[in-house]
């Protein structure tokens, strides 16, 4: 054999061995084999979620785009408490939320919680919280308003207070949910 | 029941139907196995709209500049604005630390995790059916912490060394080899009026347990508005409250309020919390005066054999309903190194509550 042909053969070699895992055949699996095999599996999510950053769809009197100091470019909320009553507004809606390793999964609990995972035994719903939460120029005001719209007749609005949340929060744990009767 | 065909094609339709359910059925019928079984109309009555049960496990929350971050700069803010004072100034609550920890932490020094709710006695949200919990023919619907129990199968509301048939609190304290279902919860805030950024105030919750509180929420159809009933129940072996200089470096001396229990009732089955927008958008909170009676509906001696019994009982179960009363005790109160002892407000109830909030800037 030529040293280029030993080469060949030689840098051939890893191949083989690697080849060597999926030699075995895929063999079925029986009726109640397969029945006895439960999905499972879960869901990892990451997520940045901006809201109105630059501002919203609506362009009016009112509302405009951020960049434009004499408009209002967050999102709002109003509901009423009251037939003909006023309306409890969320205003001025706006940031932008990240988060990473968000994860949901059904679990089943069987022990710990000190003794109460044995007496519940039952699947539950976990929502496992991402650990941190960057918050950007988060913010909102709760206030009281006499219209729906800003733009309605006879607007008049007083702000009770305001939000505004920057920089990472610690969010840590488990959010089990499960279906709970009335004691 | 409806026909899917036409009357003109049926006879093809039905055969394509039929055609096409005896193709689809080998499909499906590997899955179904099992026969699905009527329920009789006992077994039905019996069925419970059932709500949903909220856990949080190895829970830790935390939010502020308190600390700096890793480049050193302190790019976290919790802000609460647009306050006023009464003179007209912006007041501005700047939040440098909130914190939801497990037990020992130290006044949020050392955050460790912490379980709320218990798997057997969990939060709630919930359609309640209203005749169960005196509200008649109305869907309520509530959020719940965990309720309380029976004296002989609960702990201790207030002890950190609590035991099992101890008292009447669900949430179990912390242990040595367990974190428990109670929290320290604590806020450490500065609130600044106009310019002047001095006062840091800080408020600490140790071993915190909020069971027995719910917030219910229905419909009134005379009013048509929304009502409700609020009942917090706060209980804390130490709750404290100080004051400290900007930077952190000197504290004033550490308002102690030892055993604190709230049991704080707003609203009752008979006299709701009403909540409203009036037209200026103020928000209003109610709570209406009870009616008074109808003329001879009770009697001049005032005993139920000589009233009007449904009015009777109305007036009775009002005003000696525990559940209707709010109550503060608080076991030893303290500034810095002198005891006040202990305080107590007992069986109050709100007969009439009206605020609302009012725009200075008019």
């Amino acid at each position: 054999m030529t040293p280029t042909g030993l080469r060949r053969t030689l840098s051939l070699l890893p191949l083989l061995i690697l080849s060597l895992p999926v030699t075995a055949e895929l063999s079925r699996l029986g009726d109640e084999v397969l029945s006895g095999i439960s999905g499972q599996g879960g869901i990892y999510l990451s997520g940045d979620i901006s809201i109105n950053e630059v501002g919203g769809p609506v362009e009016n009197s009112y509302f405009g785009r951020c960049d434009d100091a004499s408009k209002k470019c967050g999102a709002r909320f109003a509901y009423r408490l009251k037939e003909d009553g006023g309306w409890m507004v969320l205003d001025e809606i706006r940031g932008n939320f990240a988060f990473e390793g968000l994860t949901l999964r059904v679990r089943n609990v069987d022990s710990g919680f000190a003794g109460d995972g044995d007496l519940f035994n039952r699947d539950v719903i976990e929502l496992g919280l991402p650990n941190t939460v960057r918050f950007n120029d988060v913010q909102f005001k709760i206030a009281g308003s006499s219209t729906a719209r800003p733009t309605d007749p006879g607007f008049q609005q007083t702000d009770i207070f305001s939000v505004e949340m920057q920089g990472e929060v610690m969010m840590e744990g488990n959010l089990l949910v499960f279906p709970a009767g009335n004691p | 029941m409806t026909d899917l065909c036409t009357r003109s094609y049926r006879d093809t339709c039905h055969g394509l139907v039929g055609l096409l359910a005896f193709l689809l059925a080998p499909l499906f019928s590997n899955v179904s196995h099992a026969e699905l079984l009527g329920l009789s109309e006992t077994e039905m009555s019996e069925v419970d709209g059932a709500g949903i049960g909220l856990v949080l496990e190895n829970f830790k929350f935390s939010h502020g500049t308190d600390e700096p971050d890793a480049a050193g700069n302190q790019a976290r803010i919790f802000r609460i604005g647009g306050i006023k004072s009464t003179d007209g100034r912006d007041v501005d609550i700047t939040v440098n630390h909130l914190y939801i920890s497990g037990a020992g932490s130290n006044y949020g020094q050392n955050l460790g995790s912490v379980n709320l709710g218990r798997l057997i006695n969990p939060w709630r949200i919930d359609l309640v059916d209203g005749n169960s919990i005196g509200i008649a023919d109305k869907a309520v619907l509530e959020f719940a912490a965990s309720s309380m129990v029976n004296s002989g199968d609960g702990y201790d509301c207030l002890s950190t060394a609590a035991s099992a048939g101890s008292g009447t609190c669900s949430s179990r304290p912390a242990t040595a080899d367990y974190i428990g279902e109670r929290a320290d919860i604590g806020m450490q805030m500065n609130v600044a009026v106009g310019d002047d950024r001095s006062a840091n105030i800080n408020i600490h919750a140790k071993s915190a347990v909020i069971d027995g509180s719910y917030l219910r929420l229905w419909g009134d159809d005379n009013r048509r508005q929304m009502v409700g009933q609020f009942k917090l129940n706060f209980y804390s072996p130490e709750l404290s409250v100080n004051a400290c200089a900007q930077d952190g470096s000197r504290c004033g001396s550490r308002i102690l309020m030892s055993d604190f229990a709230l049991e704080l009732a707003i609203g009752n089955q008979l006299q709701p919390v009403f909540f409203d927008v009036d037209g200026s958008g103020n928000f209003v909170v109610e709570v209406a005066a009870i009616r008074r009676p109808q003329p001879g509906e009770i009697g001049a001696d005032g005993l139920r054999g000589s009233s009007n019994a449904e009015a009777w009982d109305f007036y009775d179960s009002y005003y000696t309903s525990p559940e209707f009363r709010s109550n503060l005790s608080i076991g030893n109160f303290s500034v810095g190194d002198r005891d006040f002892g202990s305080a107590r407000v007992q069986g109050m109830l709100i007969q009439h509550l009206n605020i609302k909030t009012r725009d200075l800037g008019q």
